[in-house]
């Protein structure tokens, strides 16, 4: 007998597909992607980036220095000028511009806060906030900074000793530095982050990447009090329980080779990855988080969550919603073709949205060595998925345009799977359990813009991945977009 | 990878939970590890299993049969058996074969006779067996056994064996763990079996997996047992484990373990990579005088004697002798001896000489206790060898072997001669399936095999199944992968991979790759993947092609397993890849290939090494190997949509879903690009390494205004603050100790170690003339004026770092707390007559009573007046208002400096001249 490997041929399309048709819309006809020329000689491997006042952008970069971007909205990008605020710091992966007037950066050992006090452009008076966690001179000691919390807070997150084991005090913890420069580790069970910001409400993400008691990438939600997953950063309960005494105990070690949401019924103190990112769906190293408050400036998505991905070199979306309390929801692919390794992500006072990159370390799929581009929003809305509620009994979907009734009510314009991960102390996770819900109904909404799914059955604690290669808009048009994927930790109520 | 397992897979894992102590009932009966694995459950191919066993226990050795699939498996070769093995293993073994070892596939060709008869065989089959060598007993060599057992238990021996503890015994058995006679060889025989296995077990069941260093080093960890005089205990260790570039501070770290061992043993550690072993024992010295050592070590080292650093060798390095020489006086002097290792070997050889000693190790100069104590360890078996051959036996003997079957199985060659079988039994298509060996209780004179319900209902089966198995390819693949239980290891539609009692067995250097950097790839399409040859040559001799997994593809030798490279060419397909024709010549694709691997493209060298030039992050498979082993159009494909042929790997695509992101690449097709680089590569060791990949110094020159570098810097700590001034002159501050910590003439630093990959590791200064000021906090409170320096951190005493501000030209200013008082530190580069110089001003605010300023610390400090100092040397000089102390400490010299505040401010002005 013979076994021949079936397989689409890509090959034979792809150079049409390079080609471009013009009838198919493509993500660049909706967002256009602008790349800054950076002043020679200067390496900005980005590592964090927040707006001064006057549309000024300072960026961080991995080799220790602040370049601010002058003129960085402006239409043309080349009108945008470079100077080097700051240099000598120690890998910085957080930038966050105070009110008064600092610039406070997130280095690996501190977070530190810098100005310029006789005007010559440049930082002379760095001051330390807080230093209240420790390095050992492992090169993945990362630590990185947010932006501001409206309470005036910085949240950092501080990656392991290695893929595997904490050795540094609070290593693995995930807190907050107070306007008064108090370190307050509120959160174990970091990994390797990737970002840390806000969502609409002001709750604070994190991303985490696979590895070790992460099946796959995640965004996570950082509570005070909880635990998010991997377990060796617990040695530190006791240190942590003196600077925030609202920690308590421990919790419970996870059992490996479990499931999450099994372990989070055992264990109170865990917090159920809000949304995964399915590894090499949805990129394989996620990033940077911000959120679009422009309120319409940045097109149909407000208040959802943009998530870049530095091996892929995309940006993600993200759509959240609460379920028993809990932050769960949706993940869309949202803009592909950055130039490098996405890592921190930045929305500009115009809506616009900044994407820093560096692919230095671990290689990304866009080819520079590091970048700094600009998406702005055409004005064009595509047609996307909106947003995606669980129901007790399935989804419902909405949708950024109105729908073709006849395809969007047909059952087999979507596909349907579930799956999870493994949540266990090995690297990784295959997608297991796997399941094939059967689409028993589907709805239209009177407002033409929506779709209730109702499936047989919803599977709790597995990611939902819908394929709607069937439906068509109004005009026509299929989805820019064709898959989304939703992280049911827990199925709502009917 | 997700492996899939058949359905019968659970219940064999809750057979597997059971094993625990009871090691040994497992093997009760003959081990043939797939059929345990695939045909002992209830629905099982009895049929099939039962031909399995036909071929592993020989059974056409003696039953002919012309059925070519049941290619058996020959019994180890004789010839020359009595150099080989153990005379009183051989004695025991022939007496009772599956008693002294559990599992083996030997019958007991003896069963049933009377005693006396059978113990008059035996004999003689001992004394003619011996009569062919005489084997030579080695004591172990502890120095391998540490690696031995590394080896042992990462390279792939657990796919079929048990795992073993640290001292060699067996630690787990499974139910397809087939078993390994240790007592029956000595260690040069060990060591020539595991070299080339083939040689004695010509059938591959046992494949060739080590070299003969590694030989050497598996045969001393299985038989470190061998007590031939094991040494006595004559020091303690302890263990420690961590990530160093040079030896550590012990008495910061808590061993991982602790106990007592002889001569300097390396392998009472638990592994020997990141770790360190400290030795405490007394040395005997029996006459007064000067003595040199040599201390040669790899990694670093150092040795004391009498608390006194004699030798110092330390740092990363490859094995490197250093000597030193000490006086020492009649008696007992405490001796410490430390050793670390990074990474790769692992050395610590420490020579004595002086005083009528020659050059010579010190270890037998050392002991446990200053009482001159040694401890004898709890081993001390010893086996009678000696045996004289009695001719007459094994000319009896002789006949034995030819008449009741050994002949049979085993090839024993004399004079080039092999002996012949005197014994023919029923063809194996006459036999009746109940009778002979598979009866349930075997008459006399026939071959006794213990086999399991499972094994009889099998062999019955096949005796009485069908007379040829099925001929396909497919088949016959399958029947080969039980064969050599490939299954152990690989998966090939959806059977096998490793079992999951073995799965944490499979191990990678590189965790973060996950899965696919520890279990072994599938095989299916293996046909389509790998070229014939390539494919011919490691079926036959085995590789290591992947740098990051431990376990090895090991050689079955080519008359074993030769067959299966057309069998798999025969049933594996891929669609061809599409043919590219290129406009552009053929050193400009290769150009564009080598383009595209490079850093201004998709940097594959970050994660794949290249001609053996490391990669950045995770070691893949080496780029220049790739055109060698696999074929183009799998390359294709592959590169094109990895996921497909690998699921879940952390292998990214250049084209997503084929699109191209280099349009102006080769025609900006997928394609193309592909094929670009494919030739590229097909240039091998020829083709120039990528672009970007060799990473080249970056020099920080400070020219006009200083340079600050914030890193981890050998000799100032992970939060390094590294200052290099445009005179030529450099300090490092220590933020974590709130000191200054070093200063050195000349260049800066070469950032890129920290500026490109992924910035492992501290990194010295560039420059010379590197002055390691003194360790520990600057500042300190003491109550009284000899209470000795704090050897606290600054952390731990609760000063605090407060950042610095910087002038114009970037000269910065430390700031910093210390029992509330504000000091802003200024060390500044000054160009000075000869060299330039460093001038530290301290400018300090508030009050503290008893605060003192630790000026300097040396071997001795020299008071020259008008504020000048020398230490060892170097000179100083200090302007302060409080008077300078210099007291001793420890065997050294301290400068301490009261702090005394005038309306709340002090200064303190310190020049270094070196």
């Amino acid at each position: 007998m013979r076994t021949c490997i079936i397989s689409t041929i890509i090959l034979a399309t792809s150079s049409v597909v390079a080609a471009q048709s013009a009838k198919t819309p493509s993500e660049e006809d909706y967002y256009k992607l602008v790349r800054y020329e950076l002043p020679p000689g200067a390496v900005m491997e980005c590592g964090g980036l927040d707006f001064l006042p006057g549309g000024r952008l300072a960026v961080g970069t991995r080799r220790g220095e602040i370049w601010i971007v002058d003129n960085a909205l402006a239409a043309d990008p080349k009108q945008a000028k470079f100077s080097r605020f700051a240099h000598g710091l120690h890998e910085v992966l957080g930038v966050a511009y105070h009110k008064d007037g600092w610039l406070y950066v997130t280095q690996r050992g501190e977070l530190t806060r810098l100005k310029d006090t006789d005007g010559d452009g440049k930082a002379d008076l760095f001051e330390t906030v807080s230093d209240g966690w420790e390095i050992n001179g492992d090169y993945h000691e990362y630590a990185l900074g947010s932006r501001f919390d409206k309470d005036g807070n910085i949240w950092i997150t501080l990656c392991l000793t290695g893929s595997f084991t904490s050795n540094s005090k609070f290593r693995g913890w995930g807190g907050k530095v107070t306007p008064e420069g108090k370190w307050v580790p509120t959160t174990s069970g970091v990994r390797s982050p990737g970002g840390v910001g806000f969502n609409a409400d002001g709750d604070v993400f994190y991303t985490d990447n696979q590895g070790p008691w992460n099946g796959t990438c995640g965004l996570k939600h950082l509570v005070n009090g909880g635990f998010v997953g991997h377990p060796d950063s617990f040695k530190w309960y006791a240190e942590a329980n003196k600077l925030n005494p609202t920690l308590g105990p421990a919790p419970a070690k996870p059992m490996s080779n479990s499931r999450m949401m099994i372990e989070a019924k055992r264990i109170p103190q865990l917090v159920p990855t809000a949304v995964m990112f399915p590894y090499g769906k949805m990129g394989q190293s996620a990033a940077g988080i911000d959120c679009d408050l422009s309120g319409g400036r940045f097109g149909p998505f407000a208040k959802q969550l943009f998530v870049g991905d530095q091996t892929h070199s995309t940006i993600m979306r993200v759509f959240l919603e609460k379920v028993h309390g809990r932050y769960q929801g949706a993940c869309f692919p949202f803009r592909q073709g950055f130039s490098c390794g996405i890592v921190p992500v930045c929305f500009a006072p115009d809506g616009s949205l900044f994407a820093g990159g560096t692919n230095r370390g671990w290689g990304s799929r866009g080819t520079k060595p590091y970048s700094l581009e600009r998406l702005v929003w055409t004005g064009k809305v595509p047609f996307e998925v909106h947003e995606m509620r669980a129901k007790h009994d399935g989804f419902e979907v909405t949708f950024t345009r109105e729908l073709d009734l006849a395809t969007a009510a047909d059952p087999k314009s979507y596909k349907l799977q579930t799956y999870t991960y493994i949540y266990r102390a090995d690297y990784g996770s295959p997608e297991v359990d796997a399941t094939t819900p059967t689409i028993a109904g589907v709805e239209v909404g009177a407002d033409r813009k929506s779709v209730r799914l109702r499936i047989q059955r919803v599977q709790e604690g597995h990611i939902h991945e819908l394929h709607l290669p069937g439906v068509r808009s109004v005009d026509g048009q299929g989805l820019l977009h064709k898959e989304a994927y939703y992280t049911m930790n827990y199925v709502p109520a009917p | 990878m997700q492996m899939v397992f058949p359905a019968w897979f659970g219940v064999l894992l809750s057979t597997s939970l059971l094993v625990g102590g009871g090691a040994t009932s497992l093997r009760d009966h003959p081990m043939v590890p797939s059929f345990e694995r695939f045909f002992t459950e209830r629905g099982a191919d009895l049929v099939a299993g039962g031909r399995l066993l036909l071929a592993e226990l020989n059974c056409v050795a003696c039953h002919k049969s012309e059925d070519q699939s049941l290619k058996s498996k020959a019994a180890p070769v004789l010839t020359d058996v009595g150099g080989r093995v153990k005379r009183s293993y051989l004695r025991q073994f022939l007496a009772d074969p599956q008693g002294v070892k559990n599992g083996t596939t030997m019958p007991d060709l003896l069963a049933g006779l009377p005693p006396a008869e059978r113990a008059e065989k035996v004999e003689a089959l001992f004394h003619f067996l011996a009569s062919t060598g005489t084997p030579r007993t080695e004591r172990p060599e502890r120095k391998w056994i540490g690696a031995g057992r590394d080896l042992y238990h990462q390279v792939g021996c657990l796919a079929c064996h048990e795992t073993r503890d640290a001292a060699g015994n067996i630690a787990a058995v499974l139910p397809t763990s087939v078993p390994i006679a240790t007592s029956k060889y000595t260690l040069g025989s060990l060591r020539a079996f595991l070299e080339n296995p083939l040689a004695v077990r010509p059938s591959g069941r046992m494949p060739g997996l080590l070299n003969s260093k590694e030989a050497q080093q598996v045969a001393n960890y299985l038989l470190q047992g061998e007590a031939l005089g094991a040494p006595a205990y004559n020091m303690s260790y302890a263990y420690y484990e961590g990530e160093w570039d040079k030896l550590p501070d012990f008495a910061r770290l808590k061993p991982k373990a602790t106990g007592q061992t002889a001569d300097f043993d390396l392998s009472v550690a638990r592994r020997s990579h990141n770790m360190a072993l400290k030795f405490d024992g007394f040395l005997k010295i029996a006459k007064e005088g000067q003595y040199k050592f040599w201390l040669t070590s790899d990694d670093g080292s150092k040795l004391w004697i009498g608390g006194k650093l004699v030798v110092n060798n330390d740092g990363v390095h490859a094995p490197t002798t250093v000597t030193g020489a000490v006086f020492l006086s009649k008696g007992m002097h405490p001796l410490t001896a430390a050793v670390f290792n990074a990474g790769g070997g692992v050395e610590l050889a420490i020579d004595i000489q002086g005083q009528g000693l020659g050059r010579q190790s010190v270890a037998p100069f050392v002991y446990l206790s200053d009482q001159g104590e040694t401890v004898r360890p709890a081993t001390a078996k010893h086996d009678g060898e000696s045996l004289e051959i009695q001719p007459a036996l094994a000319a009896k003997g002789r006949e034995y072997f030819a008449t009741l079957g050994c002949a049979n199985c085993h090839e024993l060659k004399e004079n080039g001669k092999t002996i012949a079988s005197k014994l023919m039994a029923q063809p194996l298509g006459k036999l009746a399936p109940a009778g002979g060996c598979l009866a349930e209780a075997v008459k006399s004179g026939l071959p006794k095999y213990p086999l399991s319900a499972a094994q009889r209902a099998a062999l019955q089966s096949a005796v009485r199944g069908p007379a040829a198995a099925a001929s396909d390819a497919k088949s016959a693949i399958a029947r080969s992968l039980l064969t050599f239980n490939c299954y152990a290891c690989h998966e090939r539609d959806k059977v096998g991979g490793p079992e999951e009692a073995r799965n944490k067995s499979f191990t990678t250097a590189q965790p973060e790759m996950g899965d696919e950097a520890r279990i072994p790839p599938s095989l299916n399409g293996v046909g389509a993947k790998l070229r014939p040859e390539y494919l011919r040559k490691i079926l036959h001799q085995g590789a290591h092609d992947r740098p990051y997994m431990h376990t090895r593809m090991p050689g079955f030798g080519e008359a074993n397993v030769g067959h299966l490279v057309r069998l798999f060419v025969d049933v594996d397909h891929l669609e061809p890849a599409p043919k590219v024709v290129f406009e552009e010549s053929p050193a400009k694709v290769k150009a564009a290939g080598r383009h595209l691997v490079g850093a201004q493209a998709f940097a594959c060298y970050k994660c794949h090494t290249f001609n053996g030039q490391k990669a950045e992050g995770v070691q893949g498979i080496d780029m220049t190997l790739m055109p060698v082993r696999l074929q183009r159009d799998w390359f294709i494909h592959y590169v094109l949509d990895p996921n497909r042929f690998r699921p879940g790997t952390r292998m990214p695509t250049a084209w997503p879903k084929g699109e191209v992101t280099l349009p102006n690449i080769l025609g900006g097709k997928a394609i193309n690009q592909i094929e670009g680089i494919w030739l590229y590569l097909s240039d091998g060791p020829k083709a120039q390494i990528p672009v970007g990949m060799k990473p080249s110094a970056i020099l920080l020159q400070p020219i006009g205004e200083a340079i600050i570098y914030r890193a981890f810097i050998q000799g100032a700590g992970p939060r390094g603050i590294g200052v290099g001034f445009p005179e030529r002159v450099n300090l490092a501050f220590d933020a974590n100790n709130l000191s200054l910590a070093m200063i050195w003439q000349g260049a800066f630093i070469d950032a890129s170690r920290h500026w490109t990959g992924r910035g492992e590791g501290f990194e010295p200064p560039l420059g010379d003339n590197i002055l390691h000021l003194p360790q520990g906090v600057n500042f300190a409170v003491l109550a009284k004026p000899d209470d000795p320096w704090p050897a606290k951190s600054a952390r731990e005493l609760g000063y605090r770092f407060r950042g610095y501000k910087l002038t114009p030209d970037q000269r910065p200013t430390f700031l910093y707390e210390v029992h509330g008082v504000r000091v802003a530190d200024t060390p500044n580069g000054i160009a000075g007559k000869e060299a330039p110089i460093i001038r530290r001003a301290l400018e300090l605010e508030g009050a503290a009573d008893n605060l003192y300023f630790r000026a300097a610390v040396g071997d001795t400090i020299e008071a020259l007046g008008d504020g000048w100092y020398r230490v060892g040397e170097w000179k100083m000089r200090l302007a302060v208002d409080g008077e300078p102390r210099l007291r001793s400490a420890g065997g050294r010299w301290e400068l301490l400096v009261p702090v005394r505040f005038e309306s709340g401010r002090a200064r303190i002005v310190q020049e270094y001249h070196w």
